[in-house]
């Protein structure tokens, strides 16, 4: 297990080298405040973490989806291959949006489709339980798909918090609802008649075996997630005031909910030439460079990885590839600079 | 043994005195004393004055640490107020716990000591005289009445007396808040000096009253 290497050196080695090496790993979140490059961070590990695992899946949960604009490639609900790749698989769900398939699929179908009814009544009724319900939904799927490697490219971050504090919060409730429904289930059925049938045709003990089925798959990737061998999270941030104080809390937010975390990509930054007279890049250089400085104080044992900013857009297939190369091994600012 | 009425009077002092400085007063002095000794909640209680102080000391130097240019010191700052915080509340609830057993035990205890101890008096000496009154001093009406319960006619029964302590104590102390508040106000005009009296007059008045009435009430 190499998360747990420490180099006899004070500081640990600037990559994110450690987690290719964790091969128990099995979900890794990416998050950050928005804009700091978490979809272009999210991609680059994912290329480079199929070069050394079987297979990898990369969703993206951001509402506003990204992928699609990374790869020049339109992805959906559906899983489906990266162009170039043989491992690489990638889709974007919406934690919003798929709800409503959720129901909607229950209404087309037969048998369980009986609980469609109520089950949208119960989304609706308690707040945060359609984006809980739908993310449970997304990780029974992608638990029957058997990929080595799952990297969420989350939403910004207050969004990526409420996301994971939802298993606890959701687990908590279907354990309350099954509790009362195993205590009063037989008054009910005895009310309700023989099979259980609820007024619009639903039944009770099929509404309930599907709440339980879900409260099982949550308590067990709640479980997984808390496990520091399976799961980690990767702060991406730039040099700038907020996006510090947003890994700070997320980090302590992180540590709250017991989910580990030891790496944390710093992105764009500037590296101007000796001698450039470029004033906005060189002022730029310095602020960065106190926070640079901060940062290498208040996270002595992380992962500090330092991205530059390009002069192009990160797009496509290739440039993605000699990006994530910056992953794995440190970029080398130009000689003589700030 | 002192005698049973100078017993009762005193008794009816302390329930008087508890009255006027309230309960919860009290209560705290005594969890103060309380803390004072060596018991294990004085150390809780101790530590958690100086997790405030230190918590406070914190807040102040957060205060002065501008987040913007010394981000690290901040943040590290902020780590252990928000450690510090979450101790703080954690004893706090402990500490709240024991005190509102302790409270209990106190308002219960104290109640066993006045109350109680009032009643047993009251139920134990029913029969007997506290002392007589001068052979035909009383109406047989009025001798009855200061005997009532159970005491033979013509003396005067326990319950009486306590009543007669519990009014002269109000009355006392009815006059002594009203001679120190007219003490410590200030110095009015001569003009309104003579209208000021009757208020006192007033209340001894009522406290006549009330005396005539509670012992109506045993009636």
């Amino acid at each position: 297990m190499s998360a747990a290497v420490v180099n006899a050196d004070d500081e640990l080695e600037p990559t994110l080298q450690s987690i290719l090496d964790q091969k128990s790993l099995r979900w890794i979140f990416v998050g950050g405040k928005g804009g700091v490059g978490k979809t272009t961070t999210s991609c680059s590990l994912a290329i480079q973490l199929a070069r050394v695992r079987r297979s990898v899946l990369l969703i993206s949960t951001d509402p506003a989806h990204n992928l699609s604009d990374a790869f020049s490639q339109k992805f959906g609900k559906e899983e489906r291959l990266v162009e170039g790749y043989t491992n690489l698989s990638a889709m974007e769900i919406d934690p919003n949006g798929s709800i409503q398939d959720l129901i909607g699929q229950a209404d087309d179908g037969e048998g369980p489709a009986a609980a469609g009814g109520m089950m949208q009544d119960l989304a609706y009724a308690i707040p945060g339980i359609d984006e809980a319900m739908s993310f449970a939904e997304v990780l029974k799927q992608v638990k029957s798909l058997s990929y080595e490697t799952i990297i969420f490219d989350t939403a910004p971050t207050g969004h990526t918090l409420r996301f994971l504090q939802f298993p606890t919060v959701l687990e908590k409730a279907l354990a309350k609802i099954s509790a009362l429904s195993s205590q009063f289930g037989p008054m009910l059925n005895g009310i309700l008649g023989a099979n259980g049938g609820l007024p619009n045709g639903q039944s009770l003990p099929e509404m309930m075996e599907k709440l339980e089925s879900l409260r099982e798959t949550i308590s067990e990737v709640n479980g997984q997630f808390k496990d520091e061998k399976m799961t980690t999270f990767v702060c991406v941030c730039i040099p700038e005031f907020l996006s510090l104080y947003e890994t700070e809390r997320m980090i302590q937010e992180l540590a709250n909910y017991n989910i580990d975390t030891h790496c944390i990509v710093v992105n764009q930054l500037l590296f101007p030439k000796a001698g450039s007279d470029c004033d906005q890049c060189n002022a730029r250089r310095k602020m960065q460079k106190k926070y640079l400085g901060q940062i290498a104080e208040l996270y002595d044992d992380f992962n500090v990885v330092k991205m530059p900013l390009l002069v192009e857009e990160v797009r496509g297939k290739d440039r993605l590839e000699s990006f994530s190369e910056m992953l794995i091994k440190p970029y080398v600012p130009p000689v003589g600079g700030l | 043994m002192p005698s049973l009425l100078i017993i009762v009077f005193i008794l009816q002092l302390t329930i008087h005195s508890v009255n006027t400085f309230g309960v919860a007063t009290i209560n705290s002095l005594l969890w103060t004393l309380f803390n004072m000794l060596p018991v294990p909640t004085s150390k809780a209680a101790a530590e958690q004055n100086d997790l405030k102080s230190q918590f406070l000391e914190l807040r102040k130097e957060m205060n002065a640490t501008s987040s913007q240019d010394e981000f690290a010191k901040w943040a590290k700052l902020r780590r252990q107020h928000d450690k510090l915080l979450e101790q703080i509340e954690k004893t706090k609830s402990t500490l709240d716990s024991t005190k509102s057993t302790f409270d209990s035990v106190v308002n219960g205890l104290r109640w066993l000591g006045l109350n109680g101890v009032r009643m047993l008096l009251q139920f134990w000496f029913q029969k007997q005289p506290m002392f007589w009154l001068p052979k035909g001093w009383a109406p047989y009406y009025a001798e009855w009445l200061l005997s009532f319960p159970r005491a033979p006619v013509g003396s005067v029964s326990i319950q009486s007396w306590s009543i007669a302590c519990m009014a002269i104590i109000l009355l006392v102390s009815d006059a002594l808040v009203s001679a120190v508040g007219l003490a410590l106000a200030p110095k009015a005009p001569s003009k309104t000096a003579e209208p000021r009296k009757a208020p006192s007059e007033e209340k001894a008045a009522r406290a006549e009253e009330s005396r005539s009435q509670s012992e109506k009430k045993e009636l």
